[in-house]
């Protein structure tokens, strides 16, 4: 198993389309960095007018805190769907190279051998988000500095700075739980459907449908509360100003229930079909 | 009738002679007050309102006479509009009139209560309530009716009888018309939208605690 | 017997497309599979090779070896991004073999590659990508290697120098040997043995060397003056540049070479032609 992950590895260490997916998501951050200066700008701008009534401010709100903040509410759409691309292309770059054959001539296990692609596609979510995370602190608290963070969720709550920071760093870990389900959900499309562009529309579809689910308010059901694409939300609870430190673990244990399901299934469709 | 007509012009003259007279107890106040030429302390700052959620926060306050008040601090901090004034020169800043209003009690502590009004518009309230505590010389509570912004109520606390300044300071305030970005940031929150737009006030406390009090006085060396 | 498929059948959406097969290869011989496209073959081969599940039938491989059967399937399949030696490595470790620079090299050089080519596999020619694709077919060693088309793609050259790398290894080396392919002349120039299969079923099976003598009646011969006049008239000579074919039982063909060279003429090449109408009906085995 370990000789699988290790050949994985250096597959994805070695194709080009794993630095052109890293440096996809530094050229959107940055984009999205400049874009959320202005937005930051106008939201303390509403945010504030209201209290300007009776308060003074000593402090700058727009700082790097509140830009990392801001990333982390755009990156939830972008980032899944290149993960969704690059670990898709994990096996369906196989299928269509006929790699796929080329490794089962050989005496290899082919539960062993998609586990271990779905090992690296979980690695490679982790990393990618790690160095998403680097860059978005890096860039933002270089550029725009440190200080109190303000967030609007059901109150207007303002962290201090190391606060603030601890609080966004356990949200892209947060993240990354959910970035994980994504692209196991992406690796298990490509197993059914092993076609390059039908894994992509496919992937695409789940994502879009995803979103349109998140916006629909299921209240206090079941459905809210189990719902995969509910849970892929604890990040935000990391912004209440008590944090719910147990729904947290809870809701990220369930939706990586979720995950291993999904592999699981992946798995057992991989290991019962004929490599064509 | 004519013995009627004399008792009320005597009893009018009485009441308007007493109006016209601003109040010893409140000159005594102010008088002290007026002394201190310069002052600072450190304070923490604490916002208790339902829509409001911040740690306490710190700072250091600089007060000189005739110069607004100052605020150093290394993180950002809220700094209220009102209720910064200790020495209330906002109420004694244009001439003024008071109007005795008798004794409230808060605790067990008899108060006096005066209504002051300005006599020029050019002030910025247009009427306030305080309570003294005459026994100590100092104001303990005050209502504040602004022309534009509102009121808001103070309520200082003291932590020995000598002392002319308070070392806690409570300040409500209202906020008008409260906006927040329901679809910006906090894309699953519970908030019931029907609910909040139908509070146009919010209202809230400011709790100020002050130590470590560096005062100078008229006529004392820094 | 090292490998061996009994009773292998295959059939997609209703639509058979191996039916019953039993195909038998042993170590130190080349068999040849031999059938149009379509036929079957690289189906056939796929489950031989563990690709795909038989509807029916069994495949039997009679070894010890970690890896007794290895192959390629219509085309050698590479990482292109990667370069030969890396190839070697990511295969290798898969299998959790060895792979120091030095078994790299060996391999390399077992298959007639440069062992010093840096540059990734895409730029690669056929040839080249057939002997890589040999070469990981041959790490771990396997005791018998199935080869689908392998001559596909490749110029009289390449045809020839991958033609004397299985004979090799066939012959020193005792592998067993299956190769598809849908053309007869590069079949019948090594192969020991023959499967013809059509339409998914296997409808000759010989010595290789039985099947052509079998099956070809007629001839293709280039010489120079090439007379057929007299006797020889009766074999219908049809002129050809600077040869002619005849139709001509391999039993004759002695007799008539004679003759021509009797008659004054000179013989460079005379080449059987095998009727594949013949040899690909279906007959009782």
């Amino acid at each position: 198993m370990r000789a699988l992950i290790w050949a994985e590895l250096y597959k994805l260490y070695r194709q080009p389309r794993t630095y052109y997916a890293l440096g996809a998501i530094v050229l959107m951050e940055v984009v999205i960095l400049f874009s959320a200066y202005y937005q930051g700008s106008a939201l303390i701008d509403v945010l504030m007018s209201t209290l300007k009534q009776s308060f003074y401010f000593k402090g700058d709100l727009l700082n790097g805190n509140l830009l990392v903040y801001v990333i982390l509410n755009t990156i939830w759409f972008h980032l899944p769907l290149l993960l969704m691309i690059i670990v898709s292309g994990l096996l369906t770059s196989e299928y269509k190279d006929g790699t796929l054959r080329s490794i089962f001539v050989q005496p290899v296990s082919k539960s062993k051998f998609v586990l271990s692609k779905y090992f690296v596609a979980m690695l490679f979510t982790m990393v990618a988000i790690f160095f998403l995370m680097l860059t978005a602190f890096g860039l933002s608290y270089t550029i725009f500095g440190r200080g109190d963070l303000i967030v609007y969720l059901d109150t207007l709550n303002f962290f201090e700075n190391n606060d603030a920071m601890w609080r966004l760093f356990w949200a892209y870990l947060s993240g990354t739980v959910t970035m994980m389900f994504y692209s196991v959900m992406s690796l298990t499309i490509a197993i059914f459907f092993r076609d390059t562009t039908i894994t992509w529309i496919l992937a695409t579809f789940f994502l879009i449908l995803s979103n349109l689910m998140l916006r629909v308010d299921f209240g206090t059901s079941l459905w809210g509360k189990l719902l995969y694409v509910k849970l892929g939300e604890s990040w935000q609870h990391f912004f209440y100003y008590d944090i719910n430190w147990q729904e947290i673990v809870l809701n990220n244990t369930i939706l990586l229930g979720y995950t291993a399901i999904v592999m699981g299934f992946g798995i057992l469709v991989f290991k019962h079909r004929d490599i064509a | 009738m004519i013995r009627h007509l004399t008792y009320l012009t005597y009893f009018f003259f009485c009441f308007v002679l007493q109006a016209q007279e601003t109040d010893r107890d409140l000159l005594a106040i102010k008088s002290r007050l007026d002394s201190i030429d310069h002052y600072e302390a450190s304070i923490s700052l604490d916002i208790l309102a339902s829509f409001i959620k911040m740690p306490t926060k710190y700072a250091s306050m600089t007060y000189e006479k005739d110069q607004p008040v100052s605020f150093t601090s290394d993180n950002f901090i809220l700094i209220p509009k009102r209720g910064l004034d200790f020495t209330l020169t906002q109420l004694f800043q244009y001439p003024f009139i008071t109007l005795d209003r008798g004794i409230e009690k808060r605790g067990d502590k008899p108060l006096k209560v005066l209504n002051i009004i300005p006599e020029d518009d050019q002030a910025e309230y247009t009427i306030a309530k305080i309570l003294l505590d005459t026994t100590n010389r100092r104001i303990v509570e005050s209502e504040i009716n602004t022309r534009n912004e509102g009121s808001f109520k103070l309520q200082l606390y003291y932590n020995t009888r000598q002392s002319a300044l308070p070392d806690r300071v409570e300040i409500t305030f209202e906020l008008q018309k409260l906006r927040l970005p329901f679809n910006f940031f906090g894309k699953d929150t519970q908030i019931d939208r029907q609910e909040l737009r139908s509070l146009d006030e919010k209202k809230g406390t400011i709790i100020l605690r002050l130590t470590d009090y560096i005062i100078s006085r008229t006529g004392e060396k820094r | 017997m090292i490998v061996s498929g009994e009773g292998l059948t295959k059939s997609y959406g209703g639509n058979i497309v191996v039916n019953h097969v039993t195909i038998r290869c042993g170590p130190g011989t080349i068999t040849g599979l031999l059938g149009t496209n379509g036929a079957g073959k690289s189906t056939l081969f796929k489950m031989l090779l563990g690709l795909v599940k038989p509807d029916q039938g069994r495949v039997i491989i009679e070894s010890t070896r970690k890896k007794p059967l290895s192959g390629i399937i219509e085309k050698p399949c590479l990482y292109g991004y990667l370069n030969a030696a890396e190839n070697l490595k990511i295969f290798a470790s898969i299998q959790k073999t060895p792979y120091s620079r030095e078994n790299i090299n060996h391999l390399l050089k077992k298959v007639g590659l440069p062992t010093d080519r840096k540059d990734p596999v895409k730029n690669f020619s056929m040839g080249m990508k057939q002997r890589l694709g040999i070469a990981i077919a041959l790490i771990n060693d396997p005791e018998a290697l199935v080869l689908d088309e392998p001559f596909s793609g490749l110029d009289p050259i390449g045809v020839n120098s991958l033609r004397t790398l299985i004979l090799q290894m066939a012959r020193e080396e005792k592998m067993a040997v299956l190769i598809a392919s849908h053309n007869v002349e590069e079949l019948s120039k090594f192969c020991d043995f023959l499967y013809v299969i059509k339409d998914g079923e296997i409808v000759r099976s010989d010595t290789a060397k039985t099947l052509i003598t079998q099956y070809t009646d007629q001839y293709l011969l280039v010489g120079e003056n090439l007379n057929f006049s007299g006797p020889l008239e009766r074999f219908n000579p049809v002129l050809i540049g600077n040869g002619a074919e005849i139709r001509c039982n391999p039993n004759e063909i002695t007799k008539v070479l004679n003759q021509l060279v009797a008659n004054g003429g000179t013989i460079i090449s005379c080449v059987p032609k095998i009727n594949m109408n013949r040899l690909f009906q279906y007959s009782q085995l």
